[in-house]
C-alpha cells in the first residue's frame, strides 16, 4: 500500500440468501475523503486489488451530511454513518461490512423495514383531526420543545439497534429508537391523548422490559439523542400504566 | 364520474409528495407513494434554516402581502404572481398545521412560535426547528402518511423508481411505469393521475448541496415524453456551503439570519489566525455594500459578491476560494439552541468548532428554480382557485408536478426558507384540483385498453434489456462525473456565452460517449447500475436544457448572471423612480430633466430588456434537442421593477 | 379481570423478575450478609442471631415462600433474559456494556454458587434434622470447615462478590427500568451510590469470610435439648 492509496476491505453478498465474501479495493486518497467518496471511486473503477474487474459495490446513501440516516454500516467493526466517517481519522485497511442485525439486501445494503414497522406499532404520530386550517397549535414551553426536538432528530438509521446486545436479527425487541419515539409523542400536548395506546404497545414481548440497560445505544447514536433517558422515562410511564391497569381495569 | 376511490401515484416522498399524500388520503383517495428509498430519507431533510410565513409574531408590521412582494422581488419578477400570492397567504395556516402535527418549532418565552430573519427580507418571518427544519417537517408529514398507511388508506412503494408515464392514444397520462429496484421488475400502475414530486436536478453538477437521489430523472423523463420544462437555466447557487469531495454541505442561511457575519481579511496575504485579525483589518463586504440588508441579501446577490471577492478582488482566505462566515461573537448556548444541527455538521466534516473559530465557506449549487412547466387556475381575487384541475398540471394531461420538480413560485431566484413552504403548499393545494380533474374526464383509466399498458411496459422492459446489454468502454459513473464537471466549470454563477457554448458542445461529446457505456453490473437482484445509466441519460438531456436556456437568455436576471448584459444600475438609483417613469410614459414622453440622465437611460434599457426577457423559458424535446420558446409571465399584481438591496 | 394476554404476562413476569431481585431476594442478601457479619463482632452474638432465626415459627414455610421460590423464579427468569440478548462488549467497549455482560455472568455464577451453598448448609441441616438451638452449632461447624481450605475460600469469595455485584448493579438497573432514575446525571449519581452500597456489602461479606478463616471457633448449643 502506498501513502496515497486507501485500502478498503469490503464484505460483499450478492443476494439475501447467498454466502458473503470479501473483496479488497484500493482507491486514491484525496483530501477530506469520506467512506462514501471512496465507494464512489470504487464505482468509477470497480477493480479489486488483485486486478479483477467486478460489479461495483452497492450501498445505501442519500444526503451525505448525516441527516437522512441512510448510509449506516459497520466501519472497522463499529456501526456508524459512512458519510461522516472521514478517512483521515481511520487507520490502515478500512473494513466495511453491512449491519448485522438487519437482513442483507446486497453488499452493504440492509433492509431496515423492521424499524419503520415499529413506528407503526407504537403509533409514532400525532392524531390530528385533519390538515384543514383550524388555527394555531397548542402553546408549549420552549423547554419542552427543546426536549422534544432532540428526540425528534432520530433519523431511523439503526445505529442504536445494531449496537444493542438485546436486539438480534430474529427477536422482536423494539429497541431504543422506538422507545424514544413513544416518549417524543407522549410529551406533546396532543400526542398525550393517545399515550396509553403507545404505552400498551411497548408493554409486551420485545417491549420496554426487554431492555438490558447496556446503554450502548446512547454511545453510538450519531445524533446524541438521550436514548437512555427516554428508556428510563418510558420505564416510569409504563410502570404507572401497569399499576393503573391493575387497579382500574 | 368515477364511482370508486380516486387513485393517484405520487412519485417522491419529500415534503411535496407527502403533503399531497396526506391531503389526498383525507379526501378519501387511494394513494401510492413511490420512493427510491425508505420514506424518511428524502432530500427535503437537508433543508435547515426554516420555513417562511408572515405571521408577524414580532410586531414588525409584516403581512402576507409583504411576503408576496419580497418573494416576487427576490425572484426578479419572473414568477407568476397569483400563485406566489396565494402561497404567501396560505403560509401562516401551513405553519400552524405543521405545528399541530408536532414539529418542534422553536418557541418564545410565552410558548408561541418563534421566528428569525432570513435573506431577502427585513422581517422576522422564518419559523424554525433548530437548524434541521426540513428534517423535522418531513418527519411530521411522514408520520401522518404512515398513519394513513397504518389505516389502509395509502400504500408506499419504497425502493421503487418511476420510469415514465403511461400515455393513452390521446396523450393523457393514465398511470406510471414502475421499476422495482430490488427485484428489477418493471410494471405499470394504472392511476387517475400521476404526480411528480421527485425533487430537483442538482446532481447534474459534480458537486452541489443536493442528495444522491436528486438527479431530476423523473422530471426529465416527462420532458422526454413531451412535457414542457421551464426556466431550466435558473439554478440557485447558495452562498454558503462547506467545500468537500463528494458533496458541498450546506451551511444554512439561518447562520446569517442569527447574526453570522461574512468577511475576508482586507489584506490578501494576511495569514493570521482569523481570531487574531482586528476588526479594522476585516472586510465585511456584504455589510459595507448593502447597508440595509447587510449579510441577508438574497442568495444570488450574496453568491455573486463572494465570487467577486474571491476571483476578481483575489481576497479569498489564504488565497483559496473561501470566505469567513463568523458566528464566534454569539454564545455557545445560543448557537446550540438555534443552530445546533449545522454547528455539528461543520465540526464533523471539518474538525473545526464553528463556535470557536469562523467557518470557511464558498457558494455551491443548491436549488433549481426551474422545473416542469405547470399550470394554475387563478381566481378573480389575484389568488388561486384551489379546486381548479389546472393547478400544478404539466403540459401532459393527467401528469402533475409539485415541489422542486415544478418551476413555479421562485422566479429567477428563490428566497431562503421559501422552498419548504412552496413544497408543502403545492402538495396541500393541488389535492382538490386533482380530485376535480379525475371527475372531469370523459374516459376514466378503467376504460383504457390493456394494450396501452402492455405496450408501455414492454417498451421500458426492452429499454432496460438494452441498457444491460451495453458493453462499451465508458464507465457510467465516470461519465456522470465528467458531465458534472462540465456544468460546474461553465454553467455556474458567472456565465458568458463562450463558455456556455463550450459546455453545449462538451455535453454533446458526453452524449456520444454515452453510447459507448458499459453496464458494469448485470445482476438481476438489487442492481443500481442500469437504473443509474438511465438516469444519466436523463441528466444529459437536463444539462442540455439548462445550458441552452442559459445560452439563449442574453440578460442578467436573478441567479442567471451574464456580466456582458448587466445593465449597471446607477449607484443612487431608487426603484420607485421606475414606477414614476412608467406612469409618465403612460401620458406620453417623459419630460426632459424629470430624471437624471443616467437614470433615464437605465430605465429605458430596463424596460426594453423586460419586454424582451421577462418571459418564462420553455424547453420542449424536439429531435433529441431542447427547443426553446418563451411565454409571458403573469405580472398582474406587482409591477416589475429594478431590484435593489442597499 | 379479563384473561391476561401473552404480552401482559410477559410484561408482568419481567417486571416481577426485576422486583424479586430487590424484594425479597436482594433484601434477603443484605440481611444475610449483615447477620453473618455479626461473626466479626464475636461468635456469641452470631450464634444468638442464628438461634433467633432457627426458632422462628413456620421457618421452612417462610424460607420457601420468601426465599427459595423468589430465588428460583428470579433465576429462571434470569436465564430467560440471558437468552433474549447476545453480548457484544468485546466490540462496543463501553463501561455500561461491560456491566451488562457482567450482570448476566454474575447471575449465572451466583446461581451455581447457591446450589453449592445450599447443598453444603441447608440441605444437610434438614437432612440431619438439626432444628432450633441445634442448628447454630451444626452450621457454624460446617462453615468453620469450609473456610479452612483454599477451594472453599475461593468459592465463597467468588460467590459473595458475584452476589453483591449482581445485587448492587441490579439495584441500579431496577431504578432505571422502573423509571426512578431518569436523567443522565441521576443515573450517574445513582450508579455511584449503588457502587458504594455494593462495595460495603462486599467488605461485610469478605470480613466475615476472613473472620471464619482466621478464627474458627466451635460452639455448643445455646440451650441444650
Amino acid at each position: 500500500m502506498t501513502e496515497k492509496n486507501i485500502t478498503l476491505k469490503i464484505k460483499r453478498q450478492d443476494t439475501p440468501g447467498s454466502t458473503a465474501y470479501w473483496q479488497t479495493f484500493e482507491v486514491p486518497k484525496r483530501p477530506h475523503a469520506n467512506i462514501i467518496s471512496c465507494l464512489m471511486e470504487v464505482q468509477r473503477n470497480p477493480t479489486t486489488q488483485d486486478g479483477k474487474t467486478v460489479a461495483p459495490v452497492t450501498w445505501d446513501c442519500n444526503c451525505l451530511e448525516e441527516v437522512c440516516g441512510s448510509c449506516t454500516m459497520l466501519i472497522n467493526g463499529k456501526v456508524r454513518q459512512a458519510c461522516t466517517a472521514l478517512v483521515d481519522h481511520l487507520e490502515g485497511t478500512i473494513v466495511l461490512e453491512p449491519m448485522s442485525k438487519f437482513p442483507v439486501v446486497r453488499d452493504l445494503q440492509v433492509n431496515r423495514e423492521r424499524m419503520f414497522d415499529n413506528l407503526k406499532k407504537v403509533k409514532a404520530w400525532i392524531d390530528i383531526d385533519g390538515s384543514h386550517d383550524i388555527g394555531e397549535g397548542p402553546v408549549m414551553p420552549d423547554q419542552d420543545r427543546a426536549k422534544r426536538y432532540v428526540m425528534s432528530e432520530c433519523m431511523t438509521c439503526g445505529c442504536c439497534l445494531e449496537a444493542c446486545p438485546q436486539f438480534t436479527i430474529d427477536n422482536s425487541f423494539l429497541g431504543a429508537a422506538t422507545f424514544n419515539q413513544v416518549r417524543l409523542f407522549n410529551l406533546h400536548p396532543t400526542g398525550k391523548m393517545r399515550k396509553e395506546d403507545r404505552l400498551d404497545a411497548v408493554m409486551g414481548e420485545g417491549g420496554i422490559t426487554d431492555c438490558g440497560n447496556a446503554q450502548v445505544c446512547v454511545e453510538v447514536c450519531p445524533k446524541n439523542i438521550p436514548l437512555t433517558e427516554s428508556i428510563a422515562d418510558i420505564g416510569r410511564q409504563t410502570t404507572w400504566q401497569a399499576i393503573k391497569n391493575l387497579l382500574t381495569k | 364520474m368515477i364511482n370508486r376511490k380516486k387513485k393517484i401515484v405520487i412519485v417522491g416522498g419529500g415534503l411535496a409528495g407527502l403533503a399531497l399524500a396526506m391531503k389526498f388520503c383525507e379526501r378519501d383517495g387511494e394513494v401510492t407513494v413511490l420512493s427510491y428509498q425508505s420514506l424518511k430519507r428524502s432530500h427535503s431533510v437537508c433543508a435547515q434554516g426554516g420555513i417562511n410565513a408572515a405571521i408577524d409574531a414580532k410586531n414588525e408590521g409584516d403581512t402576507p402581502e409583504k411576503h408576496f412582494y419580497d418573494t416576487i422581488k427576490g425572484g426578479d419578477f419572473l414568477a407568476h404572481q397569483p400563485l406566489v400570492r396565494d402561497m404567501c397567504y396560505q403560509a401562516p395556516a401551513i405553519i400552524h398545521l405543521m405545528d399541530r402535527m408536532g414539529v418542534a418549532f422553536n418557541r418564545t418565552g410565552e410558548g408561541h412560535l418563534d421566528f428569525r430573519r432570513f435573506g431577502g427580507t427585513l422581517y422576522s418571518r422564518t419559523a424554525f426547528a433548530g437548524a434541521t427544519t426540513g428534517q423535522q417537517l418531513v418527519y411530521a408529514l411522514d408520520e401522518q402518511v404512515r398513519r394513513h398507511v397504518h389505516d389502509g388508506a395509502a400504500r408506499t412503494l419504497e425502493w421503487h423508481e418511476y420510469l415514465g408515464a403511461v400515455l393513452d392514444s390521446e396523450g393523457i397520462c393514465r398511470g406510471a411505469v414502475i421499476h422495482d429496484l430490488r427485484t428489477g421488475d418493471i410494471y405499470t400502475l394504472p392511476a387517475d393521475a400521476v404526480v411528480l414530486a421527485s425533487g430537483g436536478p442538482s446532481q447534474v453538477y459534480a458537486r452541489s448541496t443536493a442528495s444522491f437521489v436528486s438527479t431530476g430523472a423523473a422530471a426529465t423523463t416527462a420532458y422526454l415524453q413531451g412535457a414542457k420544462y421551464a426556466n431550466g437555466e435558473f439554478i440557485q447557487i447558495h452562498p454558503t456551503a462547506i467545500p468537500g469531495q463528494d458533496k458541498l454541505r450546506l451551511m444554512s442561511e439561518s447562520a446569517r439570519g442569527e447574526g453570522g457575519r461574512v468577511w475576508v481579511p482586507r489584506n490578501a496575504n494576511d495569514k493570521r489566525d482569523p481570531k487574531k485579525i482586528p476588526e479594522s483589518e476585516r472586510y465585511y463586504f456584504l455589510e459595507e455594500k448593502y447597508p440595509l440588508f447587510k449579510n441577508l441579501v438574497p442568495r444570488d446577490v450574496a453568491s455573486r459578491e463572494i465570487y467577486d471577492i474571491v476571483y476578481n478582488q483575489k481576497l479569498g482566505v489564504n488565497g483559496e476560494p473561501m470566505v469567513y462566515l463568523d458566528l464566534t461573537h454569539k454564545s455557545r448556548e445560543f448557537l446550540d439552541n438555534r443552530l445546533g444541527g449545522i454547528m455539528d455538521i461543520y465540526s464533523k466534516f471539518t474538525g473545526v468548532d464553528p463556535r470557536e473559530s469562523p467557518m470557511k465557506i464558498f457558494p455551491a449549487v443548491h436549488y433549481s428554480m426551474g422545473g416542469l412547466w405547470t399550470d394554475y387556475g387563478p381566481d378573480s381575487n389575484g389568488l388561486i382557485d384551489h379546486g381548479s384541475p389546472r393547478n400544478q398540471m404539466t403540459s401532459i394531461q393527467g401528469l402533475f408536478a409539485a415541489g422542486e420538480a415544478d418551476y413555479q413560485f421562485h422566479g429567477a431566484n428563490r428566497l431562503g426558507a421559501n422552498s419548504l413552504l412552496s413544497c408543502i403548499y403545492t402538495g396541500l393545494m393541488m389535492a382538490r384540483g386533482i380530485m376535480n380533474y379525475t371527475d372531469s374526464l370523459e374516459k376514466s383509466v378503467d376504460d383504457i385498453s390493456s394494450t396501452t399498458f402492455d405496450d408501455t411496459r414492454s417498451h421500458w422492459q426492452n429499454r432496460f434489456t438494452d441498457i444491460k446489454a451495453m458493453n462499451g468502454s465508458e464507465n457510467p459513473y465516470k461519465l456522470h462525473q465528467d458531465l458534472g464537471n462540465i456544468m460546474l466549470a461553465n454553467v455556474l454563477i458567472v456565465r458568458d456565452n463562450k463558455s456556455l457554448e463550450k459546455a453545449w458542445h462538451a455535453i454533446h461529446d458526453i452524449e456520444t460517449r454515452f453510447k459507448d457505456v458499459k453496464c458494469l453490473d448485470t445482476n438481476d437482484w438489487a442492481n443500481p447500475t442500469p437504473s443509474f445509466i438511465n438516469q444519466l441519460y436523463c441528466m444529459i438531456h437536463l444539462s442540455k436544457i439548462i445550458t441552452k436556456g442559459a445560452l439563449m437568455r442574453d440578460e442578467f436576471r436573478g441567479s442567471h448572471y451574464k456580466p456582458a448584459f448587466d445593465m449597471n444600475q446607477p449607484k443612487d438609483f431608487d426603484p420607485h423612480e421606475y414606477i414614476d417613469y412608467l406612469e409618465q410614459r403612460q401620458y406620453g414622453e417623459v419630460p426632459e430633466g424629470k430624471f437624471p440622465r443616467d437614470h433615464l437611460d437605465y430605465m429605458k434599457r430596463f424596460q426594453e430588456n423586460n419586454e424582451k426577457w421577462l418571459k418564462t423559458t420553455v424547453a420542449q424535446h424536439k429531435d433529441n434537442e431542447p427547443e426553446i420558446t418563451y411565454e409571458e409571465v403573469n405580472t398582474s399584481l406587482v409591477t416589475p421593477r429594478p431590484r435593489k438591496y442597499d | 379481570m379479563a384473561k391476561p394476554s401473552k404480552d401482559e404476562i410477559h410484561y408482568l413476569l419481567l417486571k416481577l423478575h426485576s422486583l424479586t431481585g430487590i424484594i425479597p431476594v436482594g433484601a434477603f442478601l443484605v440481611v444475610h450478609l449483615c447477620v453473618n457479619s455479626l461473626r466479626t463482632v464475636g461468635v456469641w452474638p452470631y450464634q444468638l442471631s442464628i438461634d433467633a432465626i432457627n426458632n422462628l415459627p413456620f421457618l421452612l414455610i417462610i424460607e420457601i415462600t420468601f426465599i427459595y421460590i423468589p430465588i428460583l423464579f428470579h433465576s429462571a427468569m434470569g436465564f430467560y433474559v440471558i437468552r433474549l440478548g447476545k453480548t457484544n462488549a468485546h466490540r462496543y467497549r463501553y463501561p455500561r456494556n461491560g456491566l451488562y455482560t457482567m450482570q448476566r455472568l454474575s447471575g449465572a455464577v451466583v446461581f451455581v454458587f447457591l446450589i453449592y451453598h445450599l447443598g453444603t448448609t441447608v440441605a444437610p441441616k434438614l437432612w440431619e434434622g438439626k432444628h432450633h438451638f441445634e442448628a447454630a452449632p451444626f452450621l457454624i461447624d460446617i462453615m468453620n470447615g469450609e473456610f479452612q481450605t483454599w477451594q472453599g475460600m475461593l468459592i465463597y469469595t467468588i460467590g459473595i462478590i458475584s452476589a453483591t455485584f449482581h445485587f448492587s448493579n441490579g439495584l441500579w438497573g431496577f431504578c432505571v427500568s422502573w423509571g426512578i432514575l431518569i436523567g443522565e446525571n441521576a443515573q450517574k449519581n445513582g450508579a455511584i451510590i449503588f457502587a458504594m452500597i455494593g462495595l460495603a456489602l462486599t467488605v461485610l461479606g469478605m470480613a466475615t469470610v476472613a473472620e471464619f478463616n482466621m478464627n474458627p471457633v466451635p460452639v455448643e448449643a445455646t440451650v441444650a435439648r
